[in-house]
């Protein structure tokens, strides 16, 4: 596997990356600072190799949000600098600068995460978690959740099929189709609880609750690049809060 | 170590792993109800039916991390509505407590309990869709909220107003269908459940 | 004898159940001998094996008298995660018996010795060795979501054997599997056997019993009726009223034996019968 050199570093290192974007933005009130860093995020993804994977996520869960946002603001926000009408609206400078801004914010945040995500594992940033001290039962339920869902949802699927060629409604009005909707989920979750007593067993049988330190073949590798960023990230968020709060009081 | 120390120990622990398997269940649980009621094109999003599940027969922590991990996984593909996050903890507490309090043992205590829970969802939520989303929200109650707003609300009451019409319906109908639920698992589960022991039928017959 | 399980007057009755599903019940069983246990269905064999491997009354609740003894120590006063050292357990049902977080056979197998905190180099040496044993090494990289009945079940018996238990409890391996599986995994139970482990194992193939097994327990109703050498237990006349199969060799003699033929002995495995047959014969004076 080739491996870049962003994605090479420690989950914990990206995830200071994405809180730092989110100290950042929240400390310096200025829409063009938060667009400026969702700039540097689609550098970012392009030199890690997920441009398009990134911007993709960004365009499906982001934009409606956004433009719902800046309109909102834009129509309702109250203020008295008014700057133009539309149809039964007055819209205000505080309006558009508001909405400017939550906007820049929500995106640069999101964004932020939405990186972090497509360029961690799930399973290392588990596995970071679990080495910064989350019990090994929290991080087995988590990773068991994310074989669990597919799971669960392939199943529906079947009992769905097997309703319909039972002859049980999934057209026609609300009060149809909503009738499918217990006959579909019950057995699937009744099963789902039963297999809880069997996966139970087979932990015990594997020893999960032997009073002893885990040991694991999965390992994160942490090099001084990560110390270094983690401490370079952490004391530019904190070094940017404390001016915020600085500017604020005085 | 005495014997009944260890003994107690060990139950504690087992006690827990069941109840911890229970959390991914009730995680997939609220995703395939999501989707199923997607498929079925219902007005309501039923997807924290696993939440209240896993609270009423587990308690209100092991509620709380359900609904912790159900964002969690959903921040993965989209990290935006993770504030939420709140609000499925305290859905999964509420309904432990009310499950505690015996408030989900007959139909008219479930519908309270449903607006019990209408409540939590609504004055949890209705401030983080002001402060973090400027009273916007990815979906129609937005275009509830902007009318509200167009007849001269201020943004907190419009919030509100619209929360609690898109919310009331979707949490009462969820808590029904866990009622229901609950009193189809069969006893040998619910008897290795804290809260479950009160839901089953040999104890509903007395 | 040496018995490594001992179980003295034990009754229990499950939390939610109305009456015993185990009445009184006493036996012993030896170091390095491969026990069977058959019954017909709800006899209690899942039963008696939960709690030969504590989890009656670790993880099950309900009423449990007289004790089990698992190398002269009391089951309830062990740790339930300290057994799995000691007494491996694999079920019934392949599907459900693996960890659901790991995403190669590999890790699969490696799961319960991370769990024991064994060093990571002794891990992999220990996998690779099982896998090679097991013959499931061509499986290493597949995520165990996709392999079938069969190789599920190698994969659980792979799983319990990497921690070397002295114990092995193994609930109907075969239940689920063709021909071919049933085969691959009796040749892992021999193994076992031969590396001196005490096996208990619940089967209904009774072929397989006569042929691999040193003795035979038979449940009914909760109450071992019958107990004893594989063979003695088939040759008791009142195997026949519990109405469970014989092995086919058995079966066949006892038929002919009805139609009034006169048997030496009872085979009980399919090359004995040519023996008897003969025997049978030369009794009979002719040559
Ligand atoms: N967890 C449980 N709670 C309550 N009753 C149980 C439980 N497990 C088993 N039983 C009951 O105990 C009896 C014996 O069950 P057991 O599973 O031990 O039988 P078995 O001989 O293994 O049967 P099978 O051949 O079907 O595997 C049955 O009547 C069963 O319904
Ligand atoms: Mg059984």
């Amino acid at each position: 596997m080739a491996t870049n050199a962003i994605r090479a570093l420690h989950p914990m290192t990206k995830f200071t990356f994405a809180l730092f974007v989110t100290a950042a933005v929240i400390a310096v009130p200025s829409y063009l600072f938060a667009y400026a860093m969702f700039a540097a995020l689609l550098v970012i993804a392009a030199a890690a190799g997920v441009l398009r994977e990134f911007f993709a996520f960004v365009l499906k869960t982001l934009v409606v949000l956004l433009i719902i946002v800046f309109l909102m603001q834009l129509l309702f926000y109250p203020g008295d600098d008014i700057i133009g009408g539309w149809w039964v609206f007055t819209l205000t400078q505080e309006g558009l600068a508001y909405g400017l801004l939550l906007t820049s914010r929500i995106l640069a945040i999101g964004s932020a995460f939405i990186l972090f995500f497509r360029i961690t594992e799930v399973k290392d940033f588990v596995k970071a978690l679990e080495n910064m001290g989350l019990p090994p039962a929290g991080a087995y339920v988590v990773l068991s959740t994310l074989q669990i869902i597919p799971e669960m949802r392939r199943q529906s699927n079947v009992i769905m099929d097997a309703q319909k060629t039972r002859g049980v409604e999934t057209e026609g009005s609300v009060l149809v189709r909503a009738k499918a909707f217990l006959p579909t989920l019950t057995p699937l979750i009744l099963s789902a609880i039963a297999s809880t007593e069997e996966r139970a067993i087979t932990l015990e049988s594997r020893a999960f609750s032997a009073p002893v330190n885990k040991t694991s073949l999965h390992t994160l590798e942490r090099r001084p690049i990560d110390t270094g960023l983690i401490a370079l990230f952490t004391i530019g968020a904190v070094a940017l809060i404390v001016w915020r709060v600085a500017v604020w009081i005085l | 170590m005495n014997k009944t120390a260890t003994r107690k120990r060990s139950f504690q622990q087992d006690f827990s792993l069941l109840a911890l398997l229970l959390i991914p269940i009730g995680v997939a649980i609220n995703f395939v109800g999501f989707q199923l009621a997607q498929v079925l094109r219902l007005p309501i999003f039923l997807d924290v039916i696993g939440t209240i599940l896993v609270g009423v027969i587990a308690g209100p922590w092991v509620g709380l991390l359900t609904g912790l991990i159900t964002n969690s996984i959903t921040a993965i593909f989209n990290p935006v509505y993770f504030p939420y996050v709140v609000v499925s903890m305290a859905i999964g507490v509420a309904a432990g407590l009310l499950s505690k309090a015996g408030l989900l043992r007959t139909l008219p205590k479930a519908i309270l309990s449903g607006l019990v829970i209408t409540a939590v969802a609504v004055v949890i939520s209705a401030p983080i869709t002001v402060i973090f989303f400027g009273g916007a929200t990815g979906n129609t109650s937005s275009a509830i909220t902007a009318t509200f707003l167009a007849t001269g609300q201020t943004i907190w009451q419009a919030v509100f107003s619209s929360t609690i019409i898109t919310e009331i319906a979707d949490k009462v109908i969820s808590v029904l269908i866990v009622f229901f639920i609950v009193r189809s698992i069969s006893d040998r589960y619910l008897s290795k459940m804290k809260y479950g022991e009160q839901y089953m039928k040999r104890n509903r017959r007395k | 004898m040496d018995p490594v399980i001992q179980l003295k007057n034990v009754s229990y009755r499950y939390p939610v159940g109305d009456e015993q599903v185990l009445k009184n019940v006493s036996l012993d069983i030896g170091r390095g001998k491969l026990v069977t246990i058959v019954g017909n269905n709800s006899a209690g064999k899942t039963t008696l094996c939960n709690l030969i491997r504590g989890f009656i009354p670790h993880f099950y609740k309900g009423d449990l008298e007289g004790s089990v003894l698992v190398d002269g120590e009391e089951i309830a006063d062990a740790q339930l995660g300290q057994l799995a050292e000691k007494i491996g357990y694999v079920f019934q049902n392949p599907f459900i018996q693996i960890s659901g977080v790991k995403e190669t056979v590999f890790d699969e197998v490696a799961f319960g010795l991370e769990n024991l905190g064994v060093p990571v180099d002794d891990i992999r040496r220990r996998v690779e060795d099982v896998l090679q044993l097991v013959k499931i090494d061509n499986l290493r990289n597949k995520n165990p979501f996709e392999l079938s009945g069969g190789q599920r079940q190698r994969v659980a018996l792979a799983s319990i054997i990497v921690m070397d238990p002295d114990i092995l409890v193994i609930d109907e391996p075969s239940s689920q599997l063709d021909p071919v599986g049933t085969e691959q995994v009796f040749d892992i139970i021999r193994l076992m056997k031969e590396r001196g482990k005490t096996i208990v194992l619940v089967e209904h193939k009774m072929d397989l019993i006569a042929e691999y097994a040193d003795e035979l327990i038979v449940l009914a109703d909760g109450e071992v009726k019958l107990h004893g050498p594989v063979r003695e237990v088939f040759a008791d006349p009142s195997y026949m009223a519990l109405g469970i199969q014989y092995p086919h060799a058995a079966a066949l003699a006892l038929d002919l034996q009805e139609k009034g033929m006169e048997l030496p002995f009872l085979p009980i495995r399919d090359e004995e019968v040519a023996e008897c047959l003969a025997r049978a014969r030369r009794k009979e004076g002719r040559p």
